[in-house]
């Protein structure tokens, strides 16, 4: 029943943060200098038919909202606007039925754009997500066992300089020396490979994905090896653990059924929510390695003063990181008993 | 009998919210904490009176009341003659300089970044008390050495870390002194010190209400070692005093069940001694579910149907002595 | 990375901390590191070969020169010095880091401080406020923001500030919540101090460590993103900060003309600057809130032999259950001498006996109870006696041996505090398996959960409570199942550690009659390690009385209590309380407990003792034989036999 009340009180509480991103959203692209109007008007493909056609369809030529446009205090209170006719609530209404506008540059609807871009970002974060976690626990777990010996003196420095080392940094690094060794420096796919059968397509895509995916690794195993570690030596500090240890338990048997699984709680919070970040934070990865994702769509639309994109990429990312966050404390909930849900 | 009294308490209650209000439901009833829960009590100058017993008793939120800490739900507190109940913030401030408190916790009553000197100095600086630098290093240096720790100069400069448990309990007695309070509420004072040191602070409280006049709230679970220094004791239950009298006629003449069987309970040094052990079922009660009628009647082991049904009021047993117990009701 | 809460317990003035900090490698490695690259700031112009704003003639020959003695580090895209360059950029980069991190934390400190300090309806709005912040994503909007506005160094630190201060407004919050729980607020709060006073002298020096970690994590965090904006080419074009550089560097060919030089130089710099930082954070975390970088599962020490101090026959008994002889331990003090915790403690116990160990604390009874099942902390060392189990010494056993002995023979009632028993797994599962690992032939099947509320029905806890885990159990309830776990194998000694100490009176009184029964019933020996001395007196056969590390008296319980004869013994009964004669005024005993490290030369309690002569504070006393079954270890004894 307490359960079922805090669930409810997570998830409301994401909606209500989720609707104020998505108006937050609105607003950031409308505030900022460089009008989505006149941005859009600089196509020259489009006709002055088409401008105004997708004037009208966005509601590009209506205010903004009530009276916002004035700010004039003393017109608050006698606007003439009828506020459902304001771009506002144009928005919102066709972000209900899902459609997040129209390119301006490539005048393909945004939703598609995103969801295949989505894909490959998700393809090269869930590889790197995956050994960054296998790798980063396991040392954190060894150097914690043996916390104190060069052992994990050596293994913390290593962490603390991968955690130290810029992203894109690492990038440019690794694809140096890849350029040099021969293996593919940009995209997801060589050029020519979709008339190759299935799995040699994927081979090349394996190929192009490693380099990134080593980045993303190296950056991402640093830190979690800090936090296994740092929570594993306060775990194994713990009374129960001496009372493990009193009953005549094994080292390893302490390990596997007392200590891991209370060190990997903290982590568990950690990884939902770099999830939910890295869909953004790929950025760095996608631009060095022109990776077709998420990231590298940011970076396009932004030089190319493509709202739309920019809006609705924006609010994919903003949406999944609190999603992941709403997902990391249901997880952590459940997982740990003393969790109040009262 | 008003006249004589010092410090009044009048059907004092205090309530606290058991579940967060924003997880509340509108259906759901609302369940309070009732940590004190309708205390009446009397106190006289330079009088020390125990106020005794377990976990969840109310004893300590009595105290924060008592200080002004926190606002009673209901009920009156007068000091001489005045209703201190509700004060705001500068009626109160005057009125800390006549109540001061001795925490439990000697490693937690001090702020780790301060010196001795800048602790028992703080009081004065709040108050400002003192016209001058040398007036107030004066009051310090007394204070201090009224509490033990002289030569006072030794002990200026140091940090608390610096210092052991007994000498950090006599810090804060000094810093509470500082002010010339008239009541001093010390809420456990020695549960946290060794054994050997224990005397030490009591014996100095005693002095204190000697040469200084001090009345004492002492707060305990351990009667014992208050026993040649309290005038009364006054025993509480679930948020209510079930028995008070003087000291040999709490522990003599007993007649509340609880008392009775609290005080059999309680381990004293004498291995030849074979007594007979009321020990009482089931946990420490929760102040939340307070059972209806006595609130003792679930762990009484004299209980009988009535109990079930009325709350006992207190039955005078002697000029000085109550208990409220049915029992007792001829 | 979050840095833990910080409690503070040596109250660090200025020198006294740069000593304990100087000691700390890392921070102290972080420092250097980073004082480096701000002097290579301030001195730029004195250090660098060129002058940056020169243009001299600049031909396309001079772009991407390999490392020469004209340019040690070759050349950019530019054909500028590469050197010149990353000298200056340090001055960028770190302006923009300081400056942004400066931002951040004033806001994250307010906020923090102010949401803490005054709770309620401020803090929910703040803390929420909060929260939105940290969900919204903080890189594309930066990009989106600078892109927008105008690409500035003024932009951008007004960006990253404007960002950046989420953690620190928690980390700052949490530390304000648990300072303004803290007992020495509540007596600011009861002296009559103000708000204004309670934030000032009491939160804020507090909380000041906290935002000085954050400081230094909200600088590197800042750099890094300074460098990663300007990378995807939003950083201020008119200052070349490291970035910048990689910016030029990786946009203009450097990859594809094997620059490396270009593109190493100026990510090396942002590497040593976070990772100065970062060190520096670690290391100021570290003295500021030390964490005992030992835990339960290090490697013990070997045991080691000496033979010093040969005990006294202390008892007539015929194969006891246990005999300890002249056990010893210490602790490893790196750098100073050992403290010798234990030293050349004996006594017996025989099935059914219950022995009571009474000592104030840091007289070091629990290591005495540790050492016997060889669960010492990594420092603690056993350095001399036996623990003969029925003839077995389980000081000599090896790990394995010992582990089999551990809980089926001999097992440990510890503290019940909230973390003696795991608290994510339930009570049942955990008694559960101490019996399969001692009993490995027991079915693994309904047989064995029969068992299990078997034994919670033996302490009075209900069969159901089985599947609930411990915080959902009662400070006594928890006593209870430990004990019940204790007696999971039918073992014939129990330790139990003070077990009853945080209990309620009456809680107390039924788990001492529940242990008193157990053993009538079970025939088991308790060793029972307490320190009050009613307890004793009505549960102990025995009693063994240690001071400061050493047996002080050691008798039946009848002598030690009606005929004590070593003053330590005289005068901490004199200190103690007894109900039955409660104008009995109490007597103290002047000074304090000796710490183990530091102990007094001779007899340990010469210090404290009204009868103390010369010899007393020159030579440890031997234990001397006063009888049957009683020894005492004091010089005044020595003529009585």
């Amino acid at each position: 029943m307490n359960r079922w009340r805090y669930l409810i009180n997570k998830i409301s509480w994401a909606l209500f943060t989720i609707l104020f991103v998505i108006i937050l959203n609105f607003f950031l692209f409308r505030i900022l200098p460089g009008d989505p109007a006149r941005a859009g008007v600089r196509d020259p493909r489009l006709t002055r038919e088409n401008i105004e056609a997708i004037r009208i369809r966005y509601g590009l030529d209506k205010p903004i909202i009530n009276c916002f446009e004035s700010l004039n205090p003393v017109k608050i209170g006698s606007c003439v606007v009828n506020p459902l006719d304001t771009q506002f609530f144009i928005y919102m209404g066709n972000l209900i039925r899902g459609d997040m506008m129209i390119s301006f540059h490539t005048n393909r609807p945004v939703t598609d754009i995103l969801s295949e871009r989505l894909g490959n970002t998700i393809l090269l974060i869930g590889a790197g997500q995956i050994l960054a976690i296998i790798f980063g626990v396991f040392f954190g777990m060894f150097s914690a066992w043996k916390a104190r010996t060069s052992l994990d003196y050596a293994s913390l420095t290593l962490s603390l300089v991968a955690w130290s080392i810029p992203t894109f940094w690492l990038g440019v690094i690794l694809l140096f020396w890849g350029s040099n060794n021969g293996m593919p420096i940009a995209g997801m796919s060589t050029p020519g490979m979709s008339s190759y059968p299935l799995f040699a397509q994927w081979g090349d895509i394996a190929r192009h994905m490693f380099l990134p995916t080593l980045t993303y690794t190296i950056v991402y195993m640093g830190e979690y090896m800090l936090i296994m570690r740092s929570s594993l030596l306060d775990v194994l500090s713990e009374d129960y653990i001496l009372t493990a240890k009193a009953k005549g338990l094994s080292v390893f048997q302490i390990l596997k059924d007392h200590a891991i699984k209370n060190a990997m709680l903290p982590l568990v919070t950690i990884i939902a929510i770099n999830l939910g970040f890295t869909v953004g934070g790929v950025v760095q990865i996608e631009t060095v390695f022109s990776w077709p994702g998420l990231g590298m769509t940011i970076v396009e639309a932004l030089n190319r003063r493509d709202f739309p994109v920019l809006q609705g990429a924006f609010l994919l990312i903003a949406v999944s990181v609190i999603v992941a966050n709403l997902l990391a404390d249901l997880a952590y909930s459940y997982l740990d008993p003393r969790v109040k849900t009262e | 009998m008003s006249k004589d009294n010092f410090l009044e308490v009048r059907g004092l209650k205090k309530y606290f919210d058991a579940d967060r209000p924003s997880l509340r439901f509108a259906s759901r009833e609302a369940r309070y904490i009732h940590a004190v829960d309708g205390v009446d009590f009397n106190l006289r100058r330079s009088e020390v009176i125990a106020l005794v017993g377990e976990s969840g008793c109310g004893k300590s939120t009595l105290a924060l009341l008592l200080m002004g800490l926190e606002e009673p739900t209901s009920g009156t507190i007068l000091f001489e003659g005045r209703d201190i109940t509700h004060l705001n913030d500068s009626e109160r401030k005057d009125l800390r300089r006549k109540i001061q408190m001795v925490f439990q916790d000697p490693y937690e009553s001090l702020n780790p970044t301060q010196t001795i000197e800048e602790i028992i100095n703080e009081p004065l600086v709040v108050h400002g008390i003192g016209s001058s630098k040398s007036e107030r290093d004066e009051r310090v240096k007394k204070a201090m050495e009224d509490s033990g720790l002289k030569p006072a100069e030794v002990y200026l400069k140091r940090f608390p870390h610096e210092l052991s448990g007994g000498q950090r309990q006599r810090v804060v007695i000094a810093a509470a002194l500082v002010l010339e309070p008239e009541i001093l509420l010390a809420d456990e004072p020695v549960s946290m010190l060794d054994v050997s040191i224990r005397a030490e602070i009591i014996n100095l409280l005693a002095e204190l209400r000697i040469t200084r006049q001090i009345a004492v709230i002492f707060i305990t679970h351990d009667l014992g070692s208050v026993g040649f220094f309290a005038d009364r004791v006054a025993v509480m239950y679930l948020g209510r005093i079930v028995e008070i009298g003087t000291m040999l006629e709490v522990l003599e003449k007993t007649e509340h069940p609880y008392t009775k069987a609290l005080i059999s309970v309680i381990p004293v040094p004498n291995p030849r001694l074979r007594r007979e052990r009321i020990i009482l079922k089931g946990e420490t009660p929760n102040p939340i579910d307070v059972p209806a009628g006595c609130r003792f009647h679930p762990r009484c082991p004299m209980v009988m149907s009535t109990c079930k049904a009325s709350d006992p009021p207190f039955v005078t047993l002697s000029k000085t002595h109550q208990a409220a117990c049915l029992l007792l009701v001829k | 990375m979050e840095a833990q809460i910080i409690k503070i317990e040596a109250a660090p003035r200025f020198h006294e901390f740069w000593r304990t900090f100087r000691k700390n490698h890392m921070g102290l490695v972080g420092l250097v590191m980073l004082a480096i690259v701000i002097f290579v700031a301030i001195f730029a112009p004195i250090l660098s070969p060129y002058d940056p704003s020169s243009t001299h003639n600049v031909t396309t020959s001079d772009v991407y020169n390999a490392p020469s003695a004209a340019h040690w580090l070759g050349t950019d895209d530019a054909g500028q010095d590469v050197l010149t360059n990353f000298i200056f950029g340090a001055r960028v980069s770190l302006i923009i880091g300081f400056f942004a991190a400066f931002i951040s934390l004033i806001i994250g400190g307010v906020f923090g401080i102010v949401a803490g300090f005054y709770g309620g309806r401020t803090e929910a709005v703040l803390m929420r406020f909060t929260d939105i912040m940290l969900v919204i994503p903080d890189m594309p909007l930066m990009m989106v923001v600078i892109a927008l506005t105008k690409p500035s160094i003024l932009n951008i630190i007004i960006v990253i500030g404007a960002l950046y201060w989420t953690t620190t407004a928690r980390m700052v919050r949490s530390q304000t919540l648990a300072v303004k729980s803290r007992k020495f607020v509540l007596r600011a709060r009861a002296i009559g101090s103000g708000k204004g006073h309670i934030i000032r002298h009491h939160i804020l020096p507090l909380v000041l460590p906290i935002l000085v970690v954050q400081a230094v994590l909200v600088v590197s965090s800042a750099v890094l993103a300074e460098s990663t904006l300007s990378f995807l080419g939003l950083g201020d074009p008119t200052a070349l900060s490291w970035g910048q550089m990689l910016n030029y560097a990786f946009g203009r060919g450097a990859m594809s003309t094997g620059a490396w030089w270009a593109l190493v130089v100026p990510g090396f710099g942002i590497v040593w600057v976070v990772l100065g930082l970062t060190l520096l954070g670690q290391g100021l975390e570290q003295v500021l809130n030390p964490r005992l970088d030992t835990h339960h599962l290090m490697p013990g020490r070997p045991v080691v032999r000496n033979e010093a101090g040969k005990g006294v026959e202390i008892s007539n008994e015929q194969n006891p259950l246990l005999d300890v002889q002249n056990l010893s331990v210490n602790y490893v003090n790196n750098g100073k001498p050992p403290a010798r915790a234990v030293e050349n403690i004996s006594f017996t116990l025989k099935e059914g006996e219950l022995v009571g160990l009474v000592g104030e604390s840091g007289c070091g009874k629990t290591t005495l109870m540790l050492a016997l099942l060889r669960l010492l902390p990594a420092a603690g060392q056993i350095v001399n006696g036996n623990v003969f189990f029925h003839d077995r010494d389980l000081t000599t056993l090896t790990d394995d041996e010992i582990n089999a002995v551990r809980w089926k023979d001999i097992s440990i009632v510890f503290q019940g505090a909230m973390n003696a028993l795991n608290p994510v797994r339930t009570v049942g599962e955990q008694i559960a398996e101490a019996i399969t690992k001692h009993l490995p032939g027991f079915p693994r099947d309904q047989r064995l959960q029969e068992r299990v509320i078997e034994l919670l029905d033996l302490v009075g806890i209900a069969a159901d409570h089985r599947d609930h885990y411990p915080h959902q159990y009662s400070g006594g309830m928890r006593q209870r199942a430990m004990i019940a776990m204790a007696l999971a194998c039918n073992p014939q000694v129990i330790i139990a550690d003070e077990p009853t100490t945080a209990l309620d009176v009456m809680i107390q009184a039924q788990i001492l009659e529940l242990l008193d029964s157990l053993r009538k019933k079970l025939g088991l020996a308790i060793i029972f390690v307490t320190h009050d001395l009613g307890v004793v007196a009505e549960m102990c056969d025995r009693v063994l009385v240690m001071y400061g590390g050493v047996t002080a008296e050691y008798a039946d319980v009848d002598i030690i209590y009606n005929g004590a004869r070593h003053p330590y013994t005289q005068e901490l009964l004199k200190a103690f309380p007894d109900l039955t004669k409660p104008k009995k005024k109490l007597s103290s005993i002047p000074g304090y407990p000796p710490r183990l490290d530091a102990l007094p030369i001779g007899c340990r309690f010469a210090p404290r003792c009204l009868r103390a002569i010369e010899r007393c504070h020159k030579e440890q006393p031997l234990m001397h034989k006063l009888g049957d079954a009683h020894v005492a270890s004091c010089h005044l004894l020595e003529a009585t036999k």
